[in-house]
Parts: C-alpha cells; sequence; structure tokens
C-alpha cells in the first residue's frame, strides 16, 4: 500500500503488473509484511518497475512481484526467534569466466560440498519442459496439417491435369517425348509451389505480429508465442516446394502413360 | 433420380479425386475433432479428477491449491474447521520432497504426502490415495508408495525404506529416516514425471527430522450438504485464507493454467474451418468447370436450376459427410498419440487427460462440418445456377 516517505525505507523493484494493479510508480513508498495481518511490516521505496521473465510455466498467472536486495529478504522473512545469520538461501548463480567449465566446475563443488548441489545451467533449466513440450505438440499439429494438404494438393492436381489433357495430348502428337513433357509440368509445379510458399510465408509474417500480440495482451505477458525464423521460413519452404512439385509430377505420371492419341480425343 | 444419387454417380465416375478428397475432409476433421475435444477436455477430466477424490472443498494459502505459500497453524485451522456445522471431515496435507536409497545406487526423487485427518464421531476419513496391495499407512514409521517406486527400489510390503525429506528447503542435508512400506497405492494427482509416497503427518515429520512446523499445503474439506455455502462458511471462519470448491477450482484454473489450451483450440479450430472451406471449393469449383457443357446439357434437357445446384450441394455433402464419418475414429486415434504427447508437461496429473470426449464437441463437429459442407458449395452453386446455356453448349460444340 502507498504509504508516508521516509528516509530509511530499503529499496525494491516491482513488476509492471503489480505496479499497474496499484498504482504504484517509481518512488512510491509501499508497505510490506510476510503475513496477511501486516504485522512486522517494513517500509520499502519503488526504485523501478521491471517486465518479469516470461515464463510458461505461470501462464495465465498474473506475475504480482517484488525484488529486493538479499540482505533485506533475509531480515525481512527471519523468524523473530532465529538469530541473525541463521537465514538460509535456496540457490547461488555462478557466472564462470569460461562457460564451458560449467560441467567440470559443478562435478567439482559436488565433490567438495557435501550437501549442496550444483548444476550446469543447461541442465537447470527445468521450466524448459513446458516449452518442448508444446514444441512436440505443435510438430505433431504440423504433421497432421501437411498430410491433410498433401492430399488436397495431390487432388487438386489430378484434376487441373485431368483439365490440360488435351493439351498434353497435342504436345505428344508432335512429338514431345513423355519425359519433356515431364520436365514442364515438373518445372510448371516447382514455380505454383514456390509462388505458394513465398505467399504463405508472407501471410505467416503477417499473422505473427498478429498472435502475438493478442496472446501477449490475453496473457499480459512478453513472452513471444510466434516467431518466423530464418530456419522456420527454409524447413517450411523445404517442405512445400518439393511436395507441391511432387504432387504435380504424380498427378501427371498416370496420364503420360497413355498414347498422345488417346489424350488428344475427345 | 434424386440429387444425392445423382451427387453420388458424379463422384464414383471420378473415383481418384473423390477418394482423395473424402480423405483429405477426413484429416482436416481429425484435427478440427481434437482441437474440439482439447477446448474443454482438461476442465472435464480435472472436474472428474477433483470430483472422485472425495473431496468437496480446498483451503490453500493462495488462489490456487499448491500456489501462494503454506497454510500457518494447520493444526489450528484445521480444529476451527470441524467445528463448523456444515463440515464433515478435515485433511491437513503437507508435502515434502523426498530422496530414498535405491540398491542401485541412485536415489530416487518421490514427492511425500502427509496427512492428518479431523472427522465427526462416526464418519469415516479418506486419503488422497487409493491403496492397490496392502493397507493404508498409519503410524510414524509406516508408508505407502507408488508400485513406479516400488519396482525401482525393488520394495515389497514389509520393507523398510531409508529416505531423506525435505519440509523446508529443497537442498536441505539432512540425517536418513527409515519408513516400513505397508502398502502399494495410486495417487490420482501424481505427476507423469514423479513418483509418490505417503503416510501421516507424524511420519513425515520423523522422515523431514521433525523439521516441519505446523503448516500445511492443504487442508481438504468434506462438507455434509451444499459445498457452496460450507465454502462460505469456511471463508468467514479462517479470512486468511482461500476456501474453494471443485468447481471453482475449475473456474480459477479455466482462468488461468488451462486458457493457454483453449486459446490455442480455437485459433486451430477457426485455421482449420477455413482451410477445409477453401479446399472443398476450390475441389468443387474445378470439378464443376470440367463439367459445364454437362450440366449445361442436363439444363437443356429439362433440369431445373434448383436442381443442378442441389446435385452441386449434394457433392459437397456427400464428400464432407464421408470425410467427416471418416475423421471420428482417425481423431481418437489421434488424440491419444495428442494426449501423450502433453501429458509429458511436468507437474501434470498422471489420470489428467487433455482430450476427453463429450457430447458437446460432436454436436459442435457435426455442426461445423454441415456448414462447411454449405459454405464450400456457395461459389460452385452460383456458377451452375448462373450458367448460360445455350452460350455453354456452343462453346463446348466449338471447343
Amino acid at each position: 500500500m502507498p504509504a508516508v516517505a521516509s528516509a530509511e525505507a530499503g529499496s525494491i523493484l516491482i513488476s509492471r503488473q503489480l505496479a499497474a494493479e496499484r498504482g504504484l510508480v517509481v518512488g512510491s513508498i509501499v508497505q510490506l509484511a510476510t503475513d496477511a495481518a501486516g504485522a512486522r511490516a517494513r517500509e520499502f521505496r519503488v526504485a523501478g518497475i521491471y517486465e518479469p521473465t516470461p515464463d510458461p510455466a505461470r501462464l495465465g498467472a498474473v506475475p504480482r512481484e517484488v525484488r529486493m536486495h538479499l540482505p533485506d529478504l533475509l531480515e525481512f522473512t527471519r523468524s523473530p526467534d532465529l538469530p541473525t545469520g541463521s537465514e538460509y538461501i535456496s540457490d547461488i548463480n555462478v557466472a564462470l569466466v569460461d562457460p564451458a567449465d560449467a560441467v567440470a566446475f559443478s562435478r567439482d563443488v559436488n565433490a567438495r560440498m557435501p550437501g549442496v548441489i550444483a548444476r550446469p545451467s543447461s541442465e537447470a533449466a527445468g521450466s524448459a519442459g513446458p516449452f518442448r513440450v508444446l514444441e512436440r505438440f505443435h510438430l505433431a499439429i504440423a504433421v497432421v496439417t501437411i498430410v491433410a494438404a498433401t492430399v488436397f494438393l495431390l487432388a487438386l492436381t489430378i484434376m487441373l491435369v485431368d483439365e490440360r489433357r488435351e493439351t498434353v495430348g497435342i504436345l505428344r502428337l508432335i512429338g514431345l517425348p513423355a519425359r519433356r513433357v515431364l520436365v514442364q509440368v515438373l518445372i510448371e509445379g516447382v514455380i505454383v509451389a514456390g509462388a505458394g510458399a513465398v505467399f504463405g510465408l508472407v501471410l505467416a509474417v503477417l499473422s505473427e505480429s498478429l498472435i502475438n500480440t493478442f496472446f501477449q495482451w490475453r496473457y499480459d505477458t512478453a513472452l513471444v508465442f510466434v516467431r518466423i525464423t530464418r530456419d522456420v521460413a527454409l524447413t517450411s519452404a523445404a517442405i512445400a516446394v518439393p511436395l507441391g512439385a511432387s504432387a504435380t509430377v504424380i498427378a501427371s505420371w498416370a496420364l503420360l502413360r497413355r498414347s498422345g492419341l488417346r489424350l488428344a480425343r475427345r | 433420380m434424386r440429387a444425392l444419387g445423382f451427387a453420388w454417380r458424379s463422384l464414383v465416375r471420378q473415383p481418384a479425386r473423390a477418394i482423395l478428397g473424402v480423405l483429405g475432409v477426413a484429416a482436416v476433421g481429425a484435427l478440427l475433432f481434437d482441437m474440439l475435444l482439447l477446448s474443454q477436455g482438461l476442465l472435464v477430466s480435472m472436474r472428474d479428477l477433483l470430483d472422485r477424490s472425495g473431496w468437496d472443498i480446498r483451503v490453500s494459502a493462495g488462489e490456487l491449491p499448491g500456489r501462494g505459500g503454506r497454510v500457518p497453524a494447520a493444526t489450528r485451522t484445521a480444529e476451527r474447521i470441524i467445528t463448523l456445522p456444515s463440515v464433515k471431515s478435515v485433511l491437513i496435507v503437507r508435502l515434502a520432497n523426498a530422496r530414498i536409497e535405491s540398491p542401485s545406487g541412485s536415489p530416487i526423487a518421490a514427492t511425500f504426502e502427509g496427512v492428518r485427518g479431523y472427522a465427526r464421531p462416526g464418519d469415516r476419513i479418506s486419503h488422497p490415495w487409493t491403496v492397490t496391495r496392502g493397507r493404508d499407512a498409519g503410524g510414524a514409521s509406516e508408508t505407502v508408495i507408488d508400485s513406479a517406486i516400488a519396482k525401482a527400489a525393488n520394495l515389497q510390503i514389509g520393507s523398510l525404506i531409508t529416505l531423506r525429506a525435505s519440509c523446508i528447503g529443497d537442498r536441505e542435508a539432512l540425517p536418513p529416516a527409515q519408513l516400513r512400506v505397508v502398502g502399494i497405492a495410486e495417487f490420482p494427482f501424481r505427476g507423469t514425471d514423479e513418483d509418490a509416497m505417503a503416510g501421516s503427518l507424524d511420519a513425515l515429520k520423523a522422515a523431514c527430522g521433525g523439521n516441519v512446523g505446523d503448516e500445511a499445503d492443504l487442508l481438504l474439506v468434506t462438507s455434509v450438504s451444499e459445498a457452496t455455502a460450507t465454502a462460505a462458511a469456511i471463508r468467514d471462519a479462517v479470512p486468511d485464507l482461500y476456501a474453494m470448491t471443485n468447481d471453482e477450482v475449475v473456474g480459477r484454473l479455466q482462468q488461468t493454467g488451462f486458457s493457454y489450451f483453449r486459446q490455442i483450440s480455437a485459433v486451430l479450430t477457426t485455421v482449420t474451418i477455413t482451410f477445409a472451406v477453401l479446399l472443398i471449393t476450390v475441389l468443387l469449383t474445378v470439378s464443376v468447370n470440367q463439367r459445364l457443357g454437362e450440366i449445361a446439357a442436363l439444363r437443356a434437357l429439362g433440369f431445373s436450376r434448383s436442381r443442378v445446384v442441389a446435385d452441386v450441394l449434394s457433392e459437397s455433402a456427400l464428400i464432407v459427410g464421408s470425410g467427416g464419418l471418416l475423421s471420428l475414429p482417425l481423431g481418437m486415434l489421434l488424440a491419444s498419440g495428442l494426449d501423450r504427447i502433453l501429458k509429458g508437461m511436468p507437474g501434470i496429473p498422471a489420470e489428467l487427460h487433455f482430450f476427453v470426449f463429450e457430447p458437446t464437441a460432436l454436436a459442435v463437429h457435426i455442426g461445423l462440418l454441415v456448414a462447411t459442407a454449405i459454405l464450400a458449395a456457395l461459389y460452385p452453386m452460383r456458377i451452375v445456377s448462373s450458367l448460360p446455356i445455350a452460350a455453354t453448349l456452343r462453346d463446348e460444340v466449338i471447343g
């Protein structure tokens, strides 16, 4: 709660969401307590407002957070019956001169200090679990979508190729071999599939900001939900273009096996 | 011949494109069906899980059980709640991280659930787990474990286990304690990625070297009558705590943790439907364009405008209908695979499902497919309805 300014107040940072909810600004004086009754409340000065690190495990929960200096926190949360210096902390983050030494350093600490567990950050990133699961889920959805799109694509190309039966028949009758017609069909397929892939990517880039804006607004988070990276774009193109070209060739194959006369016959 | 029969013959005449069209609708329909199951699946499954546990109300320090710290003065709070006339029983639940020593050398990490119950005279207290073998744990030296721990540590009923539990912090270095396994149990709220064991609060205290304090992660309450009124009475009695009925917990989860899946389901449903409408429209349009001469000839023979329109609509209905029928078993199969993937999320109870079949989802699925069939047929129907008979026939003859 906002209170009268005090020179002795410690400084804290508060999350953007908490600041907005409570109408706090930099310089506000607030009282914090460890219980709902407000016993042993202490005054703190808001030194800054920060954007909380997006956490997928807490999606949907409004982050009402406060960050304070460790000595202030230990003093603030220590039980009155405990002497100063008997507090404990849960984690220590260590920055190494050479990050590549993380595994060896952890092993060394574990051997030298029984009761303490040291882990490289890459192994300790438990919160990345939901990300990995969601990634697998989205991949599965993408596979189903590709299967459905391929089936539709085949149906469409069969119809389109059928529509050009007479043209293909005439080309065969004037002497073009089946292989030459097939190459032409393949080039057409690559051009159409390439244009489709480019159109799809433009659509994806346009919808990227739309989807991010919506979900960031919906969950009040800075988490990025959709990001069209270079790798994603290349993967999409690498799937779409060969798929489209193959569908055209497969659909044309049956047609080209027939004689030119049969194809040109009305 | 009726329009449906005529449409059937049109499709059979071009089996490859018809089969591919139906298969495409089946794949898209399966995805659509799954998204509809996902939109409410978690909530239905969670409500079922909560209701099956037999406890009506959850009392916690935070808005959601398990978030927002522990309930202080748990014993006094439970004793206060049990005196309320509408309360039948109260169970203090305290959770701790435990490391069970295993013969293989690497310890097994488990969640230890310690409980203490309060009931009115004559009422029984049920625990939030089901004993499948042996008996329930009672004393300060007894425990029940899940079958995964029993298998990993090669434990039988009657075995002694050595464990180090940590009730305060995650990484305390405490002396080991020994408990006797008296039963194997199933824990409905156990996560897919965790092992669980349980016993009395005294057993948990023994495992934590007495370093527990009078705090609870959660108080479970069974009411005599209406849960909503009982929850209100508890809130009046202990205003610092949150007392939520099962419906309120589900409602809260719906607004927070579970809403992502509803949102993603809504987005994918929209995309899937748009995709299906576009593709079926293109299929039907190309098909109709190839048969313009034939349709014009039928019109010249006396087929009415509405009749040829009905033919196109029937064709769309047959493709979407057949694909839609196929999409149901395909969707159920796909749902079980996707469910397995999503249950890999840390902390998700093993008995919770993301995709749950509901008649409402089926009804919405059918409704959306019907709308797809109609929408997709609109443009080709317009083409055949406005087809100039003489000009089309002349073009066909000249062409």
